[in-house]
């Protein structure tokens, strides 16, 4: 008989200032959850040849000469990006065991990280991920333009740490009663995130007062049926610009929300809220799909 | 999805651009020869040319293919040229397109895992020889003054890549043409050139619907052609998208390449220009050269019409030999030599496929009967192989007097007989006993092959029972889905 392997916290780490964050945060989070901690790096081949001829002939046994001209120099490539790799998932498992997370493993993948993520859904409860990767992390504006991609690659929660590491205090559960949401509030009521410690402010912002206080009320008293610190709050405005007012008003450490809840296409014309929130904000994300 | 199209649009830019031009002056002698081939004026093979590069860099499914006119296609529709003109290959080309189109929706391209390397070999080595082939008439009957000019076009070919920093700079087909043509000129060698074939394109293509009476009697006439060139297409792309995904280590779109030279061929056809499919030879000069993406692709595609409608003066001076010597180039490097030596120690049975596949190719002019050639060969001797797979074990008990048969192994078609022969009918016993848990009965010639077995024996006065019936005929059910699971092919193959 095989035994389920226990899901774990998946952590995703490449070269860039957000992965020593992405470790602590991830550390923090397999301690609640007392789940082992995966470390995942992944080797993206560029596809990209050096070697370009442009003699333009054709000559015999052509496709088996750049066949073996190709795939020796993508060895060569694919090498050098493990070696760096392992370097890095390295580091981080000392990070982590010498944090005493007890179940380390560090795993490297071939391909882009939303396919990894895609690939290994099915072992991760959770996953933690830096908002910008090793390509972004010059440009000050933007996010890492795989990470939407990541995020919606999987049904599972996303934790987004977008600054270094701080016990986090306060989280901001951004609540609006839409499916997403609900799955969230969910998980909060089954305390699947975190410890009791945290206090959690629910927010909605609706178009009028009686929706808002209605939906956050009705939360309430579900999650202190739970036991949990809860903090409400209802208002009406902007969303995006009322719960970033909140986060620094009340020092919040993590927002909590459902993200991507529209197609791609919606998100490509309309612009997508969860974006716009990310861009704005300098909490981490926890997001829910 | 948005994604990865402006990857395949955008991720490369410059590689693409220098690949796709150097493929588009690859292109230009190449589409010239295949519309001699054919027998229609070169400018039916350039706009075809122009017309399925373009299209294809944005509906096919491989990113960084070169399709166009090829030999493929174009060696089967010299008949209908020769016997009804060239509107009713503009016809068929487009009905071959929409039949393509079809076959992109039936799913057709998984058919493709039936053609093992062997028939794949024997594909390319026949398409090597017909090309070759093609241009025996340019080369017989005529002074020595092309034997020359062929030769020093080869040796330019060949060798150009050699000089130091040019080399590399300069595609050296193109440098072939531009020397031979200059050398004709300047000495007024008295040689056959491209204008003496036909009407080269002084104008950009225009929309034309093609002037053929639309009723029975003109589909009776183009079907087999189209039916041919759809298979024959399907088959070169698939082959080439094969190869191509191998070279780059990526993957492709085989449903949306087959709707895309559909739609390719269609274009085509619409302004003038003759089928075409995947070529080989260009797709992997074009990744060679750099080429990723679709704009080397579609830059091959619009540099192609630039320079035929701006040149085509120029163009018409070229010398045939010039074009013969960049074809007997594609044909060396399309055969696949290694094939030659792999006669040896390949297994008999593949080099027979693979010999088969050309014979009948070269013998129709037709790939599409080759290759169903060599698949059917293949297959019999598979059929062949897996009846081997089948012993019986017997056992007699002098007390109850009973013979005991154990079958073990696969009965299907191929292996009944010997399945009846194993069996000793002659004996005189009270009881026998057929144990056939550890047999497959594949097909129902196995189960009629048991079902004569036990009339024959109770002829002889035997009583007969048959042990393990059920477990034996589960692979009769043609319900091939379940045998994915792991632990269902467990339960069916549990035996051996």
């Amino acid at each position: 008989m095989s035994v389920t392997p226990q899901s774990v916290i998946l952590a995703g780490i490449d070269g860039s200032n957000f992965s020593d964050a992405v470790i602590d945060y991830a550390i923090w989070l397999s301690k609640i959850h007392q789940s082992p901690l995966k470390l995942l790096h992944t080797i993206e081949h560029s596809h990209h040849s050096e070697q370009v001829h442009h003699e333009g002939n054709l000559t015999p046994n052509m496709k088996e000469h750049l066949l073996d001209e190709l795939s020796d120099e993508e060895r060569q490539e694919s090498k050098q990006l493990i070696a760096d790799g392992k370097r890095l998932i390295t580091n981080a498992k000392q990070r982590a065991e010498q944090a005493g997370v007890e179940n380390v493993i560090a795993k490297q993948r071939h391909g882009t990280l939303p396919e990894a993520l895609s690939d290994l859904e099915s072992e991760i409860s959770m996953v933690v991920l830096g908002a910008k990767g090793e390509d972004h992390q010059g440009s000050k504006a933007g996010l890492g333009t795989q990470l939407e991609q990541a995020i919606r690659a999987i049904s599972k929660p996303v934790f987004i740490a977008t600054t270094s590491f701080s016990e986090p205090q306060k989280l901001l559960f951004a609540y609006n009663g839409s499916p997403t949401s609900q799955k969230a509030l969910n998980l909060l009521k089954k305390n699947a995130f975190f410890d009791s410690q945290l206090e959690i402010h629910i927010v909605s912002v609706q178009k009028s007062l009686a929706d808002a206080t209605n939906l956050v009320e009705d939360a309430r008293t579900e999650l202190q049926a739970a036991g949990l610190n809860i903090v409400a709050k209802a208002m009406t405005g902007d969303p995006v610009k009322e719960l970033t007012q909140y986060q620094q008003e009340k020092a919040i450490d993590i927002t909590m929300m459902g993200a991507f809840s529209h197609g791609k296409l919606h998100g490509f014309i309309f612009g997508s809220f969860t974006t716009q929130m990310l861009l704005e904000s300098t909490t981490q994300f926890l997001l829910i799909r | 999805m948005l994604l990865s199209a402006k990857q395949d649009w955008l991720g490369n830019v410059r590689d693409d651009i220098l690949a796709g031009i150097v493929v588009a002056l690859a292109l230009v002698p190449e589409a010239i020869a295949f519309s001699i081939i054919a027998g229609v004026d070169p400018k039916v093979g350039l706009y075809a040319s122009f017309a399925i590069a373009v299209i294809i860099a944005i509906v096919g499914g491989r990113a960084g293919m070169i399709s166009a006119a090829t030999a493929a296609t174009a060696l089967l529709m010299v008949t209908l040229v020769k016997d009804h003109g060239l509107q009713y290959l503009l016809v068929a080309t487009i009905l071959a397109g929409v039949l393509q189109i079809v076959a992109g929706y039936l799913n057709l391209h998984k058919f493709m895992s039936f053609i093992s390397k062997s028939v794949m070999t024997g594909f390319l080595n026949a398409l090597a020889i017909l090309i070759f082939m093609a241009q025996l008439p340019e080369l017989t009957d005529v002074t020595w003054h092309v034997y020359a000019l062929t030769a020093a076009g080869l040796g330019i070919i060949y060798l150009f890549p050699y000089v130091p920093k040019i080399g590399q700079l300069l595609p050296s087909p193109l440098v072939n043409i531009v020397v031979l043509t200059v050398i004709v000129y300047l000495f007024g060698i008295d040689v056959r050139t491209i204008g003496d074939m036909g009407e080269l394109p002084d104008t950009l293509p225009i929309f034309l619907w093609p002037d053929v009476p639309f009723n029975f009697e003109t589909l009776g006439i183009i079907f087999p052609y189209s039916v041919s060139i759809a298979i024959v297409g399907l088959l070169e792309s698939l082959m080439t998208a094969n190869v191509i995904d191998e070279l780059t280590d990526t993957e492709s779109d085989k449903k949306r390449e087959c709707k895309g030279q559909g739609i390719a061929n269609i274009g085509s056809g619409l302004i003038g220009g003759m089928a075409g499919c995947a070529m080989i030879g260009q797709s992997i000069i074009n990744v060679k050269s750099g080429g990723r993406g679709r704009l080397s692709t579609m830059t091959a595609g619009v540099l192609l019409l630039i320079l035929v409608v701006f040149l085509s003066d120029i163009l018409s001076i070229v010398p045939m030999a010039a074009l013969v010597a960049v074809m007997i180039m594609v044909s060396v490097g399309t055969f696949n030599w290694n094939s030659i030596k792999e006669l040896q120690t390949n297994p008999t049975s593949a080099s027979a496929v693979m010999v088969a596949t050309v014979i009948v190719v070269v013998w129709t002019h037709n790939l599409a009967f080759g290759v169903f050639t060599g698949i059917l060969i293949g297959s019999l001797f598979m059929a062949q192989r897996l009846s081997q797979f089948m012993y019986i074990e017997s056992d007699y008990n002098d007390e109850t007097d009973t013979r005991t048969y154990q079958v073990v192994g696969q009965v299907f078609f191929n292996s009944s007989d010997r399945f009846i022969g194993f069996f000793d009918f002659k004996e005189a016993v009270d009881k026998v006993i057929i144990d056939v848990h550890r047999a497959h009965f594949w097909d129902i010639t196995g189960v009629a092959a048991l079902d004569k077995v036990v009339i024959k024996l109770r002829r002889e006065g035997a009583d007969v029972s048959i042990v393990g019936l059920n477990e034996a005929s589960e692979t009769l059910l043609d319900k091939f889905a379940v045998h994915d699971k792991p632990e269902e092919i467990e339960k069916i193959m549990g035996g051996h």
